[in-house]
């Protein structure tokens, strides 16, 4: 019998998600150190350098590295397909990323040709490392669901931001920008956003939600056609981006309005959940729908006000949708990971999921991260106030840090211990 | 009469629907919440039943496979039963804490395997035992919980 391919008996090696889990909250610091060290009123622009850097620290740095982690771990669990050599490949793809994101931001901060040109290489390693591998992985796929597709669409949409990403980065280094630069990088931005972290988001949203909440099923259409209408969108305002430029803000609206209709049916879904618990996941999801809301009419309202609203826009789409998904994911995931890997080892008296969060800590890090968010926006309007919120933000990262790390020293202490039952009778293959 | 991927598929919903009606009675109070607490406890034991001792049976008997998946798939019923239990001395201790310290992993743990059973091997054994589809079926809606 052949089940190459289908593995419902293979868990990801632990360290694999969380050494890009752990990362990620840090980057998120330095991006925090880099927005109370910046001039305020240079970031209010897109394409001021220091700009391009802090994005990067957060778009890179937490997001990806987040979205990436979580993939190695989802990909089995939700297609059913194993990454070859899982990891190898996060070792690599977590090392290149890690000095690449790294080389980038001091790259662009001290204008260091090298270093930037470095940073594009290292990248292009990094990401396309794991993105190839899960992509190879994904062909195995026996029962193509909405949200696998969803997966390989999100995947799909990351390989050609990257290799873009790669060029722009490069232009940087070299210094010589070619004429489609700032189209590009539009492209860039907009497909990583929407295409890359929304698609994927949408399409685990398919299952999370009515799974873990107890929450309405989503609706046949909305499973099987929102991504694919979202991806026309988004193909269509490129066209009209390289052709008919000022119809692009009809593709815009288009694309705007699936997200904020998602971002509705995730409260309404929310509302109606049937599990009664309200952690601090749910108050991130409940987050990320009200900020995507008010972020998809910016988005396309912007356009009339010849985007100079742009940053706004960023930080409720990237800052107020996307990160606080993963933020709220990394609460659930990291702490059961921690347990599922104990237990599946032979330990049986292992703290529960709720014992390895402090819930008082947890709330203060949603709290200053909301904060943060506001503050930050409403800096763009007064910019002499921004070094408050760069404070709260840095303090809300550390946090959120601190409280991730809390059921990693957990299981490496409980580790180290004999485990209650041994295992090795079992025939549970969860690689070292 | 429904497939065998039908069948449990839709039981694993009836199930999540059992759950949320305990978490909900836990919610409200703990004192009075053992009812739903077995009804839940009975569902989910007659639902690894069915599994373990038809349907995986079957599948096992037909593949000649018993280290596969279905072992996998045990494994974690074993872990599942654990955390059952674990809620239940919760609710005699009447320890809301632990009570949800436990729900909360079992739901993961829980929808983790749903999606695994669902996504692959109900899809697994549908194709190998579809000949005796309504047979294995019919086994399982009468199956007496041990």
């Amino acid at each position: 019998m052949d089940f190459d391919g289908l593995s419902v008996d293979q868990a990801p090696p632990i360290s694999a998600p969380l050494r890009f889990f752990l990362t990620a909250p840090l980057f998120a610091v330095l991006a925090g150190i880099l927005i109370l060290l910046s001039d305020a009123q240079t970031l209010s622009g897109r394409y001021s350098m220091d700009a391009i850097a802090i994005t990067h620290a957060i778009t890179i740095g937490f997001l990806s590295f987040v979205m990436l982690g979580a993939l190695t771990q989802m990909l089995p669990v939700l297609a059913g397909v194993k990454i070859a050599k899982v990891d190898m490949v996060a070792k690599i793809s977590h090392f290149f990323l890690l000095f690449g994101t790294l080389f980038m931001i001091f790259g662009l901060e001290y204008d260091f040709s090298k270093l930037i040109l470095s940073a594009s290489l290292f990248l292009g390693i990094g990401f396309l490392t794991m993105i190839v591998s899960m992509l190879i992985g994904l062909r195995n796929v026996v029962n193509a669901t909405p949200s696998v597709k969803a997966m390989i669409t999100s995947l799909v949409f990351a390989f050609i931001i990257v290799l873009i990403g790669i060029h722009l980065l490069s232009s940087h280094g070299s210094g010589k920008f070619s004429e489609l630069h700032v189209l590009l990088a539009n492209i860039h931005s907009v497909w990583a956003i929407f295409g890359f972290a929304g698609v994927l988001i949408i399409g685990v949203a398919f299952h999370i939600l009515p799974m873990f909440y107890v929450a309405p099923r989503f609706k046949k259409f909305c499973k099987q056609k929102v991504v694919w209408l979202i991806s026309f969108g988004l193909f269509l305002w490129l066209i009209l981006n390289l052709f008919f430029d000022s119809y692009s803000v009809v593709a815009k609206v288009w694309v705007a309005l699936f997200f904020w209709a998602f971002a509705t049916t995730v409260y309404l879904k929310l509302n109606a959940r049937r599990r009664p618990i309200s952690d601090i996941t749910v108050w991130y999801w409940r987050s990320a729908a009200i900020f995507m809301t008010l972020g998809a009419f910016a988005w396309a309202i912007n356009d009339f006000y010849d985007e100079k609203y742009i940053v706004v826009v960023s930080i409720l789409i990237g800052g107020g949708f996307i990160f606080s998904i993963m933020s709220g994911m990394l609460y659930k995931i990291v702490p059961f990971l921690v347990w599922f890997h104990l237990n599946a080892k032979g330990y049986m008296s292992i703290p529960t999921m709720n014992d390895m969060i402090d819930k008082k800590l947890a709330k203060t890090q949603f709290l200053l991260f909301i904060i943060s968010l506001v503050g930050f926006i409403i800096s763009f309007f007064l910019p002499y106030i921004l070094p408050i919120f760069a404070i709260t933000f840095i303090a809300s990262m550390i946090i959120l840090e601190y409280n991730i790390v809390i059921p990693v020293l957990i299981y490496a202490k409980i580790i180290k211990t004999k485990p209650d039952f041994d295992m090795s009778m079992f025939t549970m293959k969860v690689e070292k | 009469m429904s497939t065998i991927k039908e069948y449990l598929t839709a039981d694993h919903g009836r199930c999540d629907e059992l759950f949320a009606n305990m978490e909900d009675a836990v919610a409200k109070s703990i004192e009075s919440a053992k009812e739903a607490y077995e009804e839940f406890a009975k569902a989910t034991e007659r639902h690894f039943q069915m599994e373990e001792r038809v349907m995986f049976f079957e599948f096992e008997q037909k593949t000649g496979n018993t280290q596969g998946p279905t072992a996998m798939m045990r494994h974690e019923h074993v872990q599942m039963r654990n955390l059952i239990a674990e809620m239940g001395k919760a609710i005699e201790a009447k320890d809301k804490d632990k009570f949800f310290g436990n729900s909360e992993t079992l739901m993961i743990l829980m929808q983790q395997h749903n999606m695994k059973e669902e996504q692959m091997l109900y899809t697994m054994a549908q194709q190998h035992l579809s000949a005796e589809s309504e047979r294995i079926v019919d086994m399982m809606q009468s199956l007496i919980v041990q």
